[in-house]
């Protein structure tokens, strides 16, 4: 079983929000929750880049870590997921968070009243039984159980957003670097897995000759 | 009124001193990069790092943020130093008063009560106290737990009774937090007279209140010791933490992420230091002090236990000196 990661090429983003306009409408998502969204850095500069982030499900998960209910969990396949029915609302997983993924339906609500949090959960739903109507009610459709891959990665038009297997994307993304003659870095990457993985960091170095 | 103020006060003074100079700078080092090296994108993913918010076309906040990097700190911090050093002070403290409960017993009274009853709490102050005090150990119970029920009340009861117990204790925080201010600020107000420092505090301080000693030592209407816990515990700790727990109970003011980590920081430090506090003083108000509990409760003592405990204090009464102290209104 492979380790599931998200990877996005911002060579390739277009930021046509595909991603998370597929997320959106794929889980049903309530109004106000974004799990997925496009970044531009220097919008409108020669040189802009877009990016599209959502939650990494990190090797070392910060919401996990400081969740006073410890009601995440992480799958055989890395793929960072919870319970809402132990959700609390108390927002700490939004404090650790770095890249903004865990959101709340209320937004932020006076007496901390956010409701249970909503994020990524890589196409995977949650603790309920696979493609239920419980399951699909507060996590959204269970894609991974049905053998496909997450469908913000899926309706990539330009195939910037990658979802899968860290080997194989992380090998797809390896043969563009070498395409392009140019290295670059994979995005968010060292924040969620640690140390830069072997294959990408290759994959830079040769880019680089 | 004011945290909103302040919240955003900050807010605002960190985005003067980050934005302007900083985004003009990475707008040009990009440009620049784009013609010398057309493929190489160290400045935009330097700007990652830098927590400014690019463009996005949600409207939600901090969304254009890609990267915020503090959270890792926050984290490090509060299940780091927080919880092992507050959790280790919680058990310093009750411990040294079990060992002081085991090995000296609750301070008697030295001789017979004679029956006669002086007024020392009026009704006010009685429900002023007691307002402060059930708020405070709903707020101190239910603030444990969701720091400390994953490591104590998961591996007891289980994930789903724990996480039921911890969720009925956020909810009753975050409304009981505001009741506790306001009996807080009554508290302050109406006791800050009878705290001030008086010469026979000095006296006090240098005989160790006779504590160790067992020595009677004369006092005012509260003893040096009370002083002590109503300044540092209730006055300072206690509205350190009430004013960080309005910027955090009422984050629908615009506070950003660093500074709900930071006031998180505080709120924590602040609470577990005043919990540890509030041991000493529950100890001397029920089981460490014979009669300490039945004056907040009827707001009458014997006039022996006023001799004894509040000399000064209860020259005055006699004197009828102290009309507000000493007479119910």
């Amino acid at each position: 079983m492979g380790r599931m990661k998200f990877l996005c090429d911002a060579e390739r983003c277009i930021e046509c929000n595909g991603c998370a306009t597929a997320c959106k409408s794929e889980h049903e998502v309530p109004w106000g929750v974004n799990r997925r969204r496009v970044v531009t850095i220097n919008d409108g500069v020669p040189g802009e880049r877009s990016i599209s982030v959502a939650c990494m499900h990190c090797a070392d998960a910060p919401c996990m870590a400081v969740c006073p209910t410890d009601c995440f969990y992480q799958t055989e396949e890395g793929v960072v997921l919870h319970d809402k029915d132990m959700c609390i609302g108390c927002g700490y997983c939004f404090f650790a968070c770095p890249f903004g993924a865990p959101q709340f339906p209320n937004g932020p609500a006076a007496f901390g009243a956010r409701g249970k949090m909503d994020k990524c959960t890589f196409c995977a739903g949650g603790p309920e039984a696979d493609g239920s109507d419980e399951e699909f009610a507060k996590y959204g459709r269970n894609r991974l159980s049905e053998g496909k891959l997450p469908a913000c990665a899926e309706m990539c038009a330009t195939k910037a957003l990658l979802a899968g297997d860290a080997d194989v994307i992380s090998d797809i993304y390896r043969q563009r670097v070498l395409r392009r003659g140019k290295g670059t870095d994979v995005w968010g990457w060292s924040t969620a897995y640690g140390k830069p993985q072997p294959a990408v960091a290759k994959a830079n170095q040769e880019g680089k000759k | 009124m004011s945290i909103h103020s302040l919240s955003c006060g900050v807010a605002l003074l960190a985005a003067l001193v980050t934005l302007p100079a900083a985004a003009e700078q990475a707008v040009q080092a990009q440009q620049q990069r784009q013609q010398t090296q057309p493929l190489n994108n160290a400045p935009v993913w330097r700007e990652v790092r830098s927590e400014q918010a690019g463009f996005t076309s949600l409207p939600a906040p901090e969304a254009g943020v890609l990267i915020q990097s503090e959270g890792m700190t926050w984290r490090a911090w509060r299940n780091g130093p927080v919880t092992l050093y507050g959790g280790l002070a919680l058990l310093v403290v009750a411990a040294a008063i079990v060992l002081f409960y085991l090995r000296r017993g609750p301070q008697k009274l030295r001789g017979p009560p004679s029956g006669n009853k002086v007024a020392r709490f009026t009704r006010f102050e009685r429900i002023a106290h007691w307002g402060t005090a059930i708020s405070f150990v709903v707020l101190a119970l239910s603030g444990l737990a969701m720091l400390f029920g994953k490591h104590v009340l998961t591996p007891v009861l289980g994930h789903w009774l724990a996480s039921l117990l911890i969720v009925l204790g956020k909810n009753l925080h975050n409304i009981v937090g505001p009741i506790f201010l306001a009996f807080l600020l009554v508290m302050i107000w109406h006791f800050a007279r009878d705290n001030i420092w008086e010469a026979c505090d000095a006296l006090w301080i240098r005989k160790g209140g006779g504590i160790a000693s067992g020595e009677h030592v004369p006092a005012g209407r509260f003893n040096f010791g009370e002083k002590a816990w109503f300044w540092i515990g209730v006055t300072l700790l206690g509205l350190i933490a009430t004013a960080s727990g309005l910027v955090l109970d009422f984050p629908n003011f615009g506070q950003t992420r660093a500074l709900l980590q930071t006031v998180n920081l505080i709120h924590g430090i602040a609470a577990l230091a005043l919990t540890a506090l509030s041991f000493t003083h529950i100890y001397m108000g029920t089981l460490g002090v014979e009669g300490a509990l039945d004056s907040m409760r009827t707001g009458e003592v014997d006039d022996v236990w006023a001799k004894e405990h509040h000399e000064l204090w209860y020259n005055q009464v006699k004197a009828g000196k102290t009309g507000q102290d000493a007479q119910r209104r």
